[in-house]
């Protein structure tokens, strides 16, 4: 089954080669603790695949590589990717790797498969990601683990017994994943909170936003634009975080979530939930997709991924800016020069500080090191089809939606040109370009 | 060192370089494995080699398994069941596999079933003949004994095996009650030694225990207990009053037959296992069985009505939240669909979904899957979703007028592909598809009520509805677990038109002063599920009323339906019909009547019944007898072990006596 394209020689001498993105399939994305509580990362990463396998009537076949993982994960699933492949109809020799980029996984996953079929190292590859919060891996402490495994190793009773010497009772308690920051202690949402303030921005353009998000997520499925991009998953047939009779009043009456001295801005409803769920997304080269007459929906041109000093202060999710500007720089283009962009919103406020970033020229010229702004983008480009305020967040899973979505996007409305840019933790940003397949 | 055996059709056959010898079954060109005469056979040759090869020490071990997707082996081969119609014959093939069974049993190597997808009938008889039993606990896996559907119960000493596995109460309640275990209630009772989570763990826990020496310890002492006297013949008793209150034992002797096999010989394996094959051959041989047998496979044929391929719907939209339409979107939510809901009363649609949120509670196994459920049932006033929808049914008021306009508004709006169905009982489906610019596309789907119990759905053909359509409207009704029958479109369909004149025997027979206990008791006794003033007062008798009148069939003077329907009387809904109604009861005087007395006006009232599917059948209303049958007994409950009205009715004139048994 394994297809090998033409020998290629040394690789630096191959040409380029283009990449194909042909689509993606997801389950329905769920609030944690609702109808996913009873699933693992295995069950919706192997759910999600099936529906990708059935799309692109992949059964039996030999995909050359298979990438992604989660963020939240128990130490069982160190092999996650490779048994969802086991797990699904793919041909089992399907090699798989787990990896793990925080809430970039799965467009990581993507720039990397597409590196290797521009440079004719593999001719197709699936990029998924998946997350539960609802089956996080609770583990006891350090300190309780490191007497058991002496226990274990002890011989005799006195040996063994003297492991315990100086227990508390307080060393059982479990100790659950957290998702604060380790080196600053902060949560996501409190570091968020800090750019709100440094950058201005108001409450009101935050719950605007998250507002539209909500709206424009509604019309997706509502014009059945969703209908090829998800597949049922135990029962569930869309995501269950869409609130289409949501209305600005109610969201102004929600209190802050993570300040509550009164000068809070960001609330649940202006941020994205704790999501369950997986998805996943084709990549291949042209000549892979003309032989299954699998039509392009759109190349995966370039990608970029940046990070910043956090923990000297600078704000944790703007690694983004400095990610997108370096893209345009290696690119030969500006801000403007895209019909779509598609900025996920882990929070309204994060969204919010990157476009006033990008807009302010002190900021370009000292951060980004650019002789002027790159300017304002036109909102009516941004997230056409609502985004993770809306649909949800299942942290690794993101970056397949994105990619599937945007790629569904300039397939179907001829579009030119789409930015992706994702923030993740630990200061970090990943930003990629699609190209529509009918430029020419 | 390795082997194979080179000319199997049913089996794969080999032995690995560890010395375990692997037996896959996977019938040629079926998609399920059963057993019959073919593969049971080459399950000869491969035992043969095994004992051979075990005796030069070469083979340390046997894994019995399957290479099909969703089966073990799902039972015997039904079809070859045909030519049992003589003891004699019966005695020949259950002694041949019965022999090979117990050589398989006496095999001086480890023996591992390892089991994914159904393991039923004969397949779970063999799987209990081994010396270990792994299932994975995947959707399709699922175990049981379903004999006593078929009027016989396991016939290869798995009646002696379940109950050593599983202890007298689990096994016997199994082999009773017919059930699908999932395989952990499998494992549970004891039927399975091992579970392991996926198809994939098979193959090596089957290695293991092979290399183990893995032997079931069968069921526990304190289960043993319970097989002694006593407490045997109390056990006994327990099962018989159970079993009477579902089914009569003139109707259906084998589960009492296999109780009484158990109260004579359950601590006696020996001669239980010859008591079993004695006891099984009669049944096996019997017009009931044979009938039972051929219920199945009208069962079998309606599903194949429905393509294999194409057509998958997964979003139905209901118009019409009455209690008709909205059973009918909350049954497509139990099954596993996403239905929508219409109607211009909102009150209408959130009782609808109280009384889906009753059926799912019922249905469906954890609060979990209950709230899943609700979720997926979509209220939808504005009609939001028909775009959407694979499947569209209008079950609206019966006017003509304002079925038209919806239809032609819907036309227009569905997407392409969709299946366009009306549940109209009493309008020409060709009057409601004239406007349309495709009638073509027009099919009925009627649904009888109440929808979660009755098994059959008519779907309609009207004189242009196009084959295709008709065809996804049966691969719809077989997704939700029905069974499609399909009819011409013609007034009371198959099912209406066959029981009307049945129904309306009733009524005459009680206007002439029979009593209505007295009815209600011989149709129960000819084998109908549920007597005839009974059923028309669940019904509404407006509806029955309305229904006698349509097809012309309401006796011209004095009819007392009419008259109970003006005086309010109208049944369970209103309290009072044939019956006063307490508590969803019939309040009923206890009369014992002749028995004789009662078979013959059994027989009296469904006559009409016989006549109306011989002219039915006249008439084409369906393609054939087979189909008028499994009509009438799937949509009516027409006494299965009948075999269907037609079919009784030539048993009937072949021998006038030994049909009426």
């Amino acid at each position: 089954m394994t297809q090998y394209g033409e020998p290629k020689g040394i690789m630096a001498e191959a040409s380029m080669r283009r990449v194909a993105v042909l689509g993606g399939s997801r389950i329905p994305f769920c609030r944690s603790h609702t109808a996913y509580a009873e699933l693992t990362n295995l069950d919706m990463l192997t759910a999600a695949l099936g529906g990708l396998v059935d799309r692109f009537a992949l059964h039996g076949t030999h995909v050359d590589e298979v990438v992604g993982g989660a963020v939240v994960t128990h130490a069982k699933d160190w092999n996650l990717a490779r048994e969802a492949v086991i797990g699904s109809a793919l041909a089992p020799t399907t090699p798989a790797i787990t990896m793990m980029q925080a809430c970039g996984t799965s467009l990581q996953a993507a720039l990397g498969l597409a590196a290797k079929i521009a440079t004719g190292q593999i001719e197709s590859g699936i990029a998924l990601g998946s997350d539960t919060t609802s089956d996080a891996p609770l583990v006891f402490q350090r300190k309780f683990a490191q007497r058991l495994v002496k226990m274990s190793r002890a011989r005799g009773f006195g040996p063994k017994a003297a492991t315990f010497k100086g227990f508390i009772p307080g060393e059982l308690a479990p100790q659950p994943p957290s998702t604060s920051e380790p080196r600053t202690g902060l949560s996501m949402g409190e570091h968020c909170e800090l750019m709100a303030k440094e950058w201005g921005i108001t409450r009101e353009a935050q719950d605007l936003l998250a507002y539209e998000s909500h709206q424009k997520a509604a019309a997706a499925y509502d014009e059945g634009f969703m209908d090829d991009l998800v597949v049922p998953c135990a029962g569930v047939f869309r995501d269950n975080n869409i609130r289409e009779d949501i209305s600005l009043e109610k969201m102004a009456e929600l209190k802050p979530a993570f300040d509550r001295s009164g000068s809070g801005t960001i609330t649940a409803g202006n941020s994205s939930p704790l999501t369950d769920g997986a998805a996943t997304v084709l990549l291949a080269s042209e000549e892979w997709a003309e032989k299954r007459g699998l039509p392009v929906q759109a190349y995966l041109t370039l990608g970029r991924t940046s990070a910043v000093d956090f923990v000297q202060g600078e704000g944790l999710l703007m690694a983004p800016t400095v990610a997108v500007s370096e893209l345009l720089q290696q690119a030969g283009l500006t801000l403007q020069d895209f019909d779509y962009y598609e900025i996920h919103e882990a929070f309204a406020a994060q969204v919010l500080a990157t476009l006033k970033a990008w807009e302010s020229e002190d900021y370009c010229r000292r951060r980004l090191g650019r002789d002027a702004a790159l300017g304002p983008i036109d909102r009516a480009r941004l997230n056409v089809k609502g985004s993770s305020i809306a649909f949800g967040h299942p942290f690794a899973a993101t970056g397949a939606r994105i990619l599937a979505v945007l790629a569904k996007l300039l397939h179907n409305r001829d579009g030119q040109r789409g930015l992706i840019s994702i923030c993740t933790a630990g200061g970090m940003g990943v930003a990629a370009i699609l190209e529509g397949a009918n430029r020419d | 060192m390795a082997m194979t055996l080179p000319d199997l059709q049913d089996w794969r056959f080999s032995v690995d370089f560890e010395g375990i010898a692997w037996a896959v079954i996977d019938r040629r060109g079926e998609s399920m494995n059963s057993l019959g005469r073919g593969p049971t056979e080459e399950l000869g040759k491969i035992v043969t080699a095994v004992e051979e090869a075990a005796m030069r020490g070469e083979v340390k071990g046997l894994v019995l398994t399957s290479g099909k997707e969703s089966s073990f082996i799902a039972g015997a081969d039904i079809r070859e069941f045909e030519s049992f119609d003589t003891e004699a014959k019966v005695t020949e093939v259950v002694k041949q596999t019965l022999e090979l069974i117990n050589r398989l049993d006496r095999l001086p190597v480890t023996v591992v079933a390892a089991i994914h997808g159904y393991c039923l009938g004969g397949g779970l008889e063999l799987a209990l003949a081994c010396d270990w039993r792994i299932a994975d606990c995947e959707e399709v896996t699922r175990l049981g004994f379903p004999e006593v559907k078929l009027g016989i119960f396991p016939g290869l000493n798995g009646t002696v095996r379940a109950i050593e596995a599983a202890g007298p109460m689990d096994a016997m309640t199994a082999m009773l009650t017919g059930r699908m275990l999932r395989p952990a209630a499998a494992k549970a009772m004891g039927l399975v030694d091992q579970l392991v989570p996926t198809r994939h763990s098979l193959r090596w826990a089957a290695r293991k225990a092979v290399l183990q020496k893995r032997r079931s310890k069968g069921a526990p002492w304190w289960k043993r207990l319970m097989l002694k006297q006593p407490v045997r013949s109390v056990l006994a008793k327990q099962m018989r009053a159970k079993t009477a209150e579902k089914v009569r034992e003139e109707h259906y002797p084998a589960p009492f037959r296999l109780i009484d096999l158990f109260e004579r010989y359950g601590d006696d394996p020996v001669r239980m296992k010859l008591a079993e094959t004695e006891m099984f051959t009669p049944l096996m041989a019997s017009d009931t069985s044979q009938n039972l047998r051929r219920v199945f496979k009208l069962s079998e044929m309606l599903k194949a009505e429905a393509p294999k391929d194409g057509f998958k719907p997964r979003k139905v939209h209901v118009i019409g939240a009455g209690t008709m339409g909205g059973d009918i979107a909350a049954w497509c939510v139990v099954q596993g669909m996403q239905a929508s809901l219409q109607d211009l009363d909102e009150a209408q649609i959130k009782k609808a979904l109280s009384r889906a949120k009753g059926l799912f509670t019922r249905h469906l196994r954890t609060p979990l899957a209950v709230e899943t459920a609700m979720e997926r049932l979509i209220a939808d006033p504005a009609g939001k979703q028909i775009k959407h929808a694979d499947v569209v049914i209008e079950a609206i008021v019966e006017k003509l007028d304002v079925k038209q306009a919806l239809f032609l508004k819907l036309e227009k709006e569905v997407k392409p592909g969709a299946v366009l169905a009306t549940n109209t009982s009493s309008l020409r489906l060709e009057d409601i598809a004239k406007p349309l610019a495709d009638p073509g596309r027009l099919v009925g789907l009627h649904f009888f009520n109440p929808v979660a119990q009755l098994p059959l759905v008519e779907v309609v053909r009207g004189e242009r509805t196009r084959e295709e359509e008709v065809r996804k409207a049966c691969a719809f009704v077989t997704a939700i677990n029905k069974l499609p029958l399909i009819v011409k479109s013609v007034p009371g369909f198959l099912v209406n038109r066959v029981l009307a004149p049945y129904m309306m025997e009733a009524v005459r027979c009680y206007q002439q002063g029979a009593p209505r206990e007295k009815i209600d008791q011989a149709a129960l006794k000819f084998g109908m599920p549920m007597g005839p003033l009974e059923l028309m007062d669940m019904v509404g008798l407006d509806i029955a009323n309305h229904v006698g009148k349509e097809l012309q069939l309401a006796p011209k003077d004095g009819n007392v339906l009419e008259t109970l329907v003006r005086q309010g009387k109208l049944g369970k809904k209103t309290g009072e019909g044939f019956y006063v109604w307490e508590q969803g009861k019939p309040k009923r005087e206890d009369l014992a009547y002749d028995q004789a007395e009662l078979e013959r006006l059994g027989r009296e009232l469904v006559q009409p019944m016989l006549d109306e599917a011989e002219r039915a059948l006249k008439d084409r209303v369906v393609a054939n007898a087979d189909h008028v049958d499994a009509g009438v007994i799937f949509g009516t409950g027409f006494a299965p072990f009948r075999g269907g009205p037609l079919h009784y009715r030539r048993m009937e004139q072949q021998a006038p006596r030994a049909a009426a048994a």
